[in-house]
């Protein structure tokens, strides 16, 4: 089980942020190497996902449902999928909160605290679990980074 | 005569000249009547190293290697050799004693059937002194056609019976038929057909192609198609003087190597498993269709699947038939062989991370490319399995009389016992044993047996003072890695103290010197080199830390 407990800090008001944090196409923009499928029946959408581990890129056909919390501007992702050649399949769950910040340094506006967990299967899963666990928190940091890009500029940690 | 000189004439006449073990009440009559009858005993301080060069014997000349055990504990310490064996597909004839038959309550009484099976090794008991030859033959029968290591089980009291059978003993290989399998010729017409629609094809060779003795036949079809020839681990550096040669396939494969295999779309495997290792759970060929050609009736590949195509054929039969169905065709393409894949190729091997080396220590890759460069191609290669086989396995590229890497049960410490075995077996012709100090401290104590028989191997002893693998892995999950971290003594001096060579060295010159006074005079010697723990090999790099290169 690899876990992320990530704080990404943003130079944009909380509604900014959550305008697109609240926008599922948007957010999987942020995603490096996700492109989002067809709105299933159920809300979920399917997605596809490639991770570079190492030189080998798996290639993930992925179902995402976001569920969101408007008044309290947070929400919940759960996302599974399995990669077709080496069968290797994950399953995550994350939660994200968007929260304004009250006399910011930095011009940090909005923080969004993120936890996760992410779940690997299959026989690649116990080969590449401690690399897995590091792109797995370089795919959060690059996140933040889109996340505050497309916010207008920001800083993360 | 007594039966456990039948026996040992069974063996004679299995073509056994050469015993790898130790001495026990269970053995000891059967190796008497091996010394008289010519059979050369190669007495070691483990069982369990005995069996080991055992299996280098077999890996080495594809005739079955012989050791010995004696009952109960002597034939214990067999098990993680055995298993070794197993999954190297050796075969190995353990002759081993076993309790007598008429004390239940023998102290060293043990269910040798059990811990054979337990060992994945095939198990052949001495009924009744009457089955002597049957048992042995059996024994070797097993051996030679299933490719694996047998425990044969000898009972000390039967040992001892009369044998009064005046009828030569008949051998194995008197009744197991010599053929090649060859393919058919539909199968041939459908490879060819895939062959002719492809861009960029792999010829991806195993042990199964050198075992045939394809390599003329590859080259061969590998220019015609415009191929790319890589290698399994185990056929590492075969064929590597080809100018299109992409080294091993998997997870010792260059960065270069990964980018070019994953364009590819048909792979033409000779005498190759693909197992997860060598495709890299099939992610490093994502697009590409594979034709399998192996003498099995068929083989499984990992996650239950079958190749695109499977061609039943001894290696050289097929690969030849093949290439003449597409002469046949007239067809010939350049394929990957082009000036810019040749460029990508001449800078594959370069590794620019940079890293701070350890004071008092080197760093490993020029070590190894030193050692290539300085080391003649009629010395063979051996590499062992932990984590400095990283560095070995890639950055050694001459083709050499032997290349035999490891990882067979993913074990530390077998590969000097194979090697000495392998070094035995090919003439005592000099050889070098690239390892780690965990897999060197493991059976040091065998380094006195490479002293007695005066064994000509050096052994390169990669120290980096830890257990390599658990120290990167503990370094990735931000562990101590101190837990991991033992030091060792001098080894060179311990060398020098079993009465064989040694040196410490600290430097890459310092190793140079080392070896230049070797290769003037092989014998056993341990050089101990301190290499630094900050350099990462390349594929724990991958696996460990997600990185690229």
């Amino acid at each position: 089980m690899i876990e992320v407990n990530e704080r990404i800090e943003v130079a944009s008001t909380p509604q900014a942020v959550w305008a697109i944090l609240s926008d599922p196409s948007a957010v999987v923009e942020c995603v490096e190497g996700a492109v989002l499928g067809d709105k299933q029946d159920d809300g979920s959408f399917n997605a596809k996902m490639a991770v570079k581990f190492g030189p080998a890129k798996i290639s993930f056909n992925a179902n995402v449902l976001v569920e969101y919390d408007e008044a309290n501007q947070s929400g919940n992702v759960t996302a599974r999928g399995k990669d077709g050649i080496s069968g290797t399949k994950f399953k995550t769950t994350m939660h994200f909160k968007v929260e304004g910040q009250d006399a910011p340094p930095d011009n940090v506006m909005t923080a969004v605290p993120i936890k996760a967990e992410c779940e690997l299967n299959g026989r690649l899963a116990h080969l590449i679990e401690s690399g897995a666990n590091l792109v797995i928190k370089r795919m959060t940091t690059s996140f933040a980074e889109k996340l505050a890009e497309r916010c207008g500029g920001a800083k993360t940690t | 005569m007594k039966v456990y000189e039948r026996l040992s004439q069974a063996f004679k006449a299995e073509g056994t000249t050469n015993v790898f073990g130790m001495m026990g009440d269970g053995n000891m009559y059967w190796q008497y009547a091996n010394s008289k009858n010519g059979i050369i005993m190669h007495e070691v301080r483990h069982e369990g190293v005995g069996l080991g060069m055992a299996d280098g014997w077999a890996r080495a000349t594809r005739n079955p290697g012989v050791c010995t055990a004696t009952c109960g504990p002597g034939t214990t310490q067999l098990a993680t050799a055995f298993v070794t064996a197993a999954r190297a597909s050796s075969p190995v004839v353990a002759f081993c004693g076993e309790f007598p038959t008429s004390d239940d309550e023998y102290t060293q009484a043990l269910d040798q059937a059990a811990f054979a099976h337990g060992c994945e090794a095939a198990f052949v008991r001495m009924g009744t002194a009457d089955d002597a030859d049957e048992a042995v033959r059996k024994a070797f029968y097993i051996a030679r056609t299933q490719s694996r290591p047998v425990l044969l089980s000898v009972p000390m009291d039967l040992q001892q019976k009369e044998w009064d059978d005046d009828d030569p003993y008949v051998p194995s290989t008197a009744i197991i038929p010599k053929r090649t399998v060859t393919p058919h010729q539909s199968a041939i017409e459908q490879a060819a057909d895939m062959l002719m629609k492809a861009k960029r094809p792999v010829i991806l060779v195993g042990r199964g192609a050198q075992w045939a003795g394809a390599g003329d036949e590859i080259r061969k079809l590998a220019a015609r198609t415009g191929a790319l020839i890589a290698t399994t681990l185990q056929a590492k550096n075969w064929l590597g003087d080809d100018e299109y040669h992409i080294g091993i396939s998997g997870t010792y494969a260059t960065k270069t190597a990964m980018n070019l295999l994953s364009e590819s779309d048909v792979v033409v495997a000779v005498g190759a498993s693909l197992n997860r290792y060598t495709t890299h759970e099939g992610l490093l060929y994502p697009e590409a269709k594979f034709i399998h050609i192996d003498p099995k009736a068929h083989v499984l590949l990992p996650r239950g699947r079958g190749a695109d195509h499977y061609v039943q054929s001894d290696g050289k039969a097929g690969v030849a038939a093949i290439d003449a169905e597409l002469a046949k065709r007239n067809f010939k393409q350049l394929g990957y062989r082009t000036g810019q894949v040749k460029e990508k190729l001449a800078n594959a091997w370069e590794d620019r991370h940079e890293y701070k080396i350890d004071a008092g220590t080197l760093d490993p890759r020029p070590l190894c490319l030193a050692l290539d460069d300085m080391i003649p191609d009629n010395i063979s290669l051996f590499a062992g399995s932990g984590c400095t086989a990283g560095f070995t396995n890639i950055i050694f590229r001459k083709p050499r009389p032997i290349v035999m890497p490891g990882h067979f049960f993913g074990c530390i410490g077998q590969m000097m016992p194979a090697a000495v075995g392998s070094v035995i077996a090919t003439g005592m012709k000099p050889a070098i044993l690239m390892d780690g100090d965990a897999s060197t401290m493991m059976h040091i104590g065998d380094f006195d047996t490479m002293v007695r028989y005066k064994v000509p191997l050096l052994i390169f002893c990669m120290n980096n003072e830890c257990l390599g693998a658990e120290y990167y892995k503990l370094d990735a999950h931000d562990m101590a890695v101190e837990t991991s971290c033992i030091p060792t003594a001098d080894l060179g001096a311990v060398a020098r103290a079993f009465g064989g060579r040694g040196a410490l060295c600290r430097t890459v010159d310092e190793v140079k010197k080392a070896t230049a006074e070797w290769l003037a005079n092989p014998g056993p010697m341990i050089i101990d080199v301190r290499v630094s723990r900050s350099v990462v090999t390349l594929p724990y790099r991958r696996i460990h830390y997600g990185e690229d290169e």
